[in-house]
């Protein structure tokens, strides 16, 4: 029997799949691949420990695929939050898919999902409102955090085309929030006062964790489908959903903004670089009509539920004021509708 | 333990506390009456839970001038870091609404802005909108119009030409050219007002869901132009938008638009400025910079805004929208044909003021 290998199980993401595969498939069926051991409540998981940022990663990993018969591969080992030790996060996120690639492709591995982000598109004024697949990730970005996982996609694929039995589809997430995920802008979120980007004022999606496990599910279940991105139906403006979890904003030029948040970041203070300042200037929002078509994946919740649902898991006060006044705006909506 | 009894005696029954001193002692008779003042000490504390939660209750409800008389009457004391954030959110949310289309637009948002641009329309510029029947009353559709003016009040003009005069009371939405679409506080206002960033795919996306839009092929070019070339249409791009159109299959409507290119005459353009804080140019008219804010309000010149006929496309469909050559013709056609319907317009144009 084949089994699933699961990279990035002591992550937020890679522990729920394994958690989901386990309860779908049994135990006996997925085998965790990471440097640290799975969460101790899965019993009879099996687990190999990797360094994927060792040099000779890739023979070791070889021989795991090979001795657990491994079919499949979801590599989920990145880092969601930017880390000040930009030279590690490189190793590990480059260069370790590098390794994993490299290993699929001799283990005669079918089919490596990989996880990766819709924030690789780059957040810029000329992206059109919804980025298809076909646009190409801005690898000129500032950011090494958003480099890396390009240069890990590209590995994946410069492998998948010199090795055609390997599979790859590369699943770009939408910014997850959700109960239990702790991330630098949940962060951001947990703080009292927000600064915001004067005068802008840019889309944004929210992905609830749960569709993005459908999606891995159905990633999985289907085979190479190359890049797809995985979002929520609907967008939300960045003051909307900041101000439906009752943060204070405080509106910084843009001119001041990347200095000041660069030296804030630099000097350990800051949540994310400079460079993360884009992000909440212009809009980065991924069109999800392939992974309809080719995953059958269809978002159970809108970017707006997952905000609610991640409201209701941290800050139930404010989710219960804020589906009042919802519910208070369809009423006047409604009256409205009424007298007109 | 004094203290503790007495905690007790309001909300357990008078029975309890004796009970509790003698346990082993006389039982408690707990099925006697209650006193009279017993019962309206406890009518008393069902009032003040009451009192309570209602005033909790009314705190959270409360709209935005109770907000601000608490402010404003607590001063710093009634002043926290959730009460101020309560206050912003009420602001914003008083005139945006919490939820949004997908490419922005925001009707709460669109309502708020109705009356400036309302009195815009009717008392500033007294907009005189003719031909709205060429406009299709469903299905997609694409406005071509000249663009002028400095900032972009004609595409503003030309949505509510739309909505007020159409019979089907349509919405168009418009092709935001960059330099708007990403300045800062106008990008915002722009995306909620329903335009969005002119590019191919969101244009193509817009009119497969079978909306009506509105383009401005001569971009910053026309935007921008002299006040002594005005009413000189110039390239009209690279004819992107009669590709999208033979792709779509959407009929292009030909808009002239008379006034806009006098209310900022441009006499001037200092690069020099523009250039360092992004901008593809900076203007200088007679007002601006040189009277300040005074300096950005249009001149009031009288408006006309006509619509013409769909453009004839020759039996062409989605298979000609890669022939360089034809697109290019199509592009000039209609470029000609706004032109002619400017140029018919101005020769029965007495007066930049009054029409």
């Amino acid at each position: 029997m084949s089994r699933i290998a699961l990279t990035g199980t002591a992550s937020y993401l890679g522990g729920r799949v394994l958690r989901r595969l386990v309860d779908a498939r049994g135990a006996d069926a997925v085998v965790a691949v990471d440097i640290a051991a799975p969460p101790t409540t899965l019993h009879g998981v099996r687990h190999r420990m990797v360094d994927l940022t060792l040099p000779g990663a890739d023979q070791r990993l070889v021989d795991v695929f090979g001795e657990e018969r491994v079919d499949a591969v979801f590599h989920s080992a990145f880092f969601t939050t930017p880390r000040r030790d930009a030279a590690y996060a490189h190793e590990l996120e480059s260069i370790g898919t590098l390794h994993l690639a490299a290993a699929a492709a001799a283990a005669g591995v079918r089919l490596l999902v990989l996880r990766s982000f819709t924030a690789v598109y780059g957040a810029r004024g000329q992206n059109p409102n919804f980025l298809t697949e076909e646009r190409r990730p801005d690898a000129t970005s500032r950011l090494a955090w958003v480099r890396d996982k390009i240069e890990a996609e590209e590995h994946a694929f410069s492998f998948s085309r010199r090795y055609p039995g390997l599979g790859v589809t590369v699943l770009r997430f939408a910014t997850l929030m959700g109960p239990g995920l702790h991330t630098f802008y949940t962060r951001i979120f947990s703080k009292r006062v927000v600064p915001v980007i004067l005068g802008y004022d840019p889309l944004v999606q929210i992905l609830h964790p749960d569709d993005a496990l459908a999606a891995v599910d159905a990633a999985l279940a289907t085979g190479p489908c190359g890049v797809v991105n995985v979002v929520p139906r609907g967008t939300m403006t960045l003051l909307t959903a900041l101000h439906l979890s009752d943060k204070l904003t405080v509106a910084v030029p843009h001119v001041l903004a990347y200095p000041v948040a660069e030296m804030w970041w630099g000097s350990g203070l800051g949540e994310a670089p400079g460079g993360f300042i884009d992000y909440a200037r212009f809009l980065f929002v991924a069109d999800g009509e392939k992974a309809q078509r080719e995953l059958g994946f269809a978002p159970r919740y809108s970017s707006r539920e997952a905000l609610m649902a991640y409201l209701e898991y941290r800050y139930p006060e404010t989710a219960r004021r804020a589906k009042e006044q919802t519910e208070r705006e369809r009423r006047e909506a409604k009256a409205r509708e009424a007298q007109a | 333990m004094r203290g503790e009894g007495k905690v007790v005696s309001i909300t357990a029954p008078r029975g309890a506390r004796r009970a509790e001193g003698r346990p082993a002692a006389a039982p408690p008779r707990r099925r006697r009456a209650p006193s009279p003042e017993e019962t309206a000490l406890r009518q008393r504390l069902s009032d003040l839970e009451r009192e309570i939660a209602a005033s909790r209750t009314a705190q959270e409800h409360e709209g935005l001038l109770v907000t601000l008389a608490r402010v404003v009457h607590a001063g710093a004391r009634g002043l926290s870091w959730a009460s101020l954030a309560r206050l912003q959110r009420a602001i914003y949310f008083a005139w945006h609404s919490e939820e949004t289309d997908e490419f922005g637009a925001d009707q709460r948002f669109a309502e708020t802005l109705e009356p400036v641009l309302d009195f815009l329309y009717a008392v500033w510029w007294r907009v005189e909108a003719a031909g709205t029947e060429h406009v299709p009353s469903d299905g997609p559709g694409l406005i071509v119009a000249n663009h002028s003016g400095v900032l972009p009040y004609d595409g503003l003009m030309v949505q509510l030409a739309v909505r007020h005069e159409h019979p089907a009371k349509r919405v168009c939405r418009m092709l935001a050219l960059d330099m708007f679409a990403l300045l800062p506080a106008l990008a915002p206002i722009l995306s909620k007002s329903g335009s969005v960033r002119a590019n191919p795919e969101n244009a193509e996306r817009l009119l497969r869901q079978g909306e009506l839009l509105g383009v401005f092929p001569e971009g910053v070019k026309g935007v921008g132009k002299f006040f002594r070339e005005r009413y000189r249409l110039a390239r009209f791009g690279r004819g992107g938008f009669v590709r999208i159109a033979l792709r779509t299959g959407s009929p292009i409507i030909p808009c002239a638009v008379v006034g806009a290119e006098e209310i900022h005459p441009v006499i001037g353009k200092a690069d020099w400025i523009g250039r360092p804080i992004g901008l593809p140019y900076f203007p200088v008219t007679p007002t601006f910079p040189w009277l300040g804010p005074l300096g950005i309000v249009p001149l009031p010149t009288k408006w006309s805004i006509d619509f013409g006929d769909p453009i004839d496309l020759e039996g062409h469909g989605a298979e000609d929208a890669d022939d360089p050559i034809l697109v290019n013709r199509m592009s000039e056609k209609v470029r000609s044909t706004i032109q002619r319907m400017v140029d018919g317009r101005l020769a029965r144009r007495r007066s930049v003021w009054f029409g």
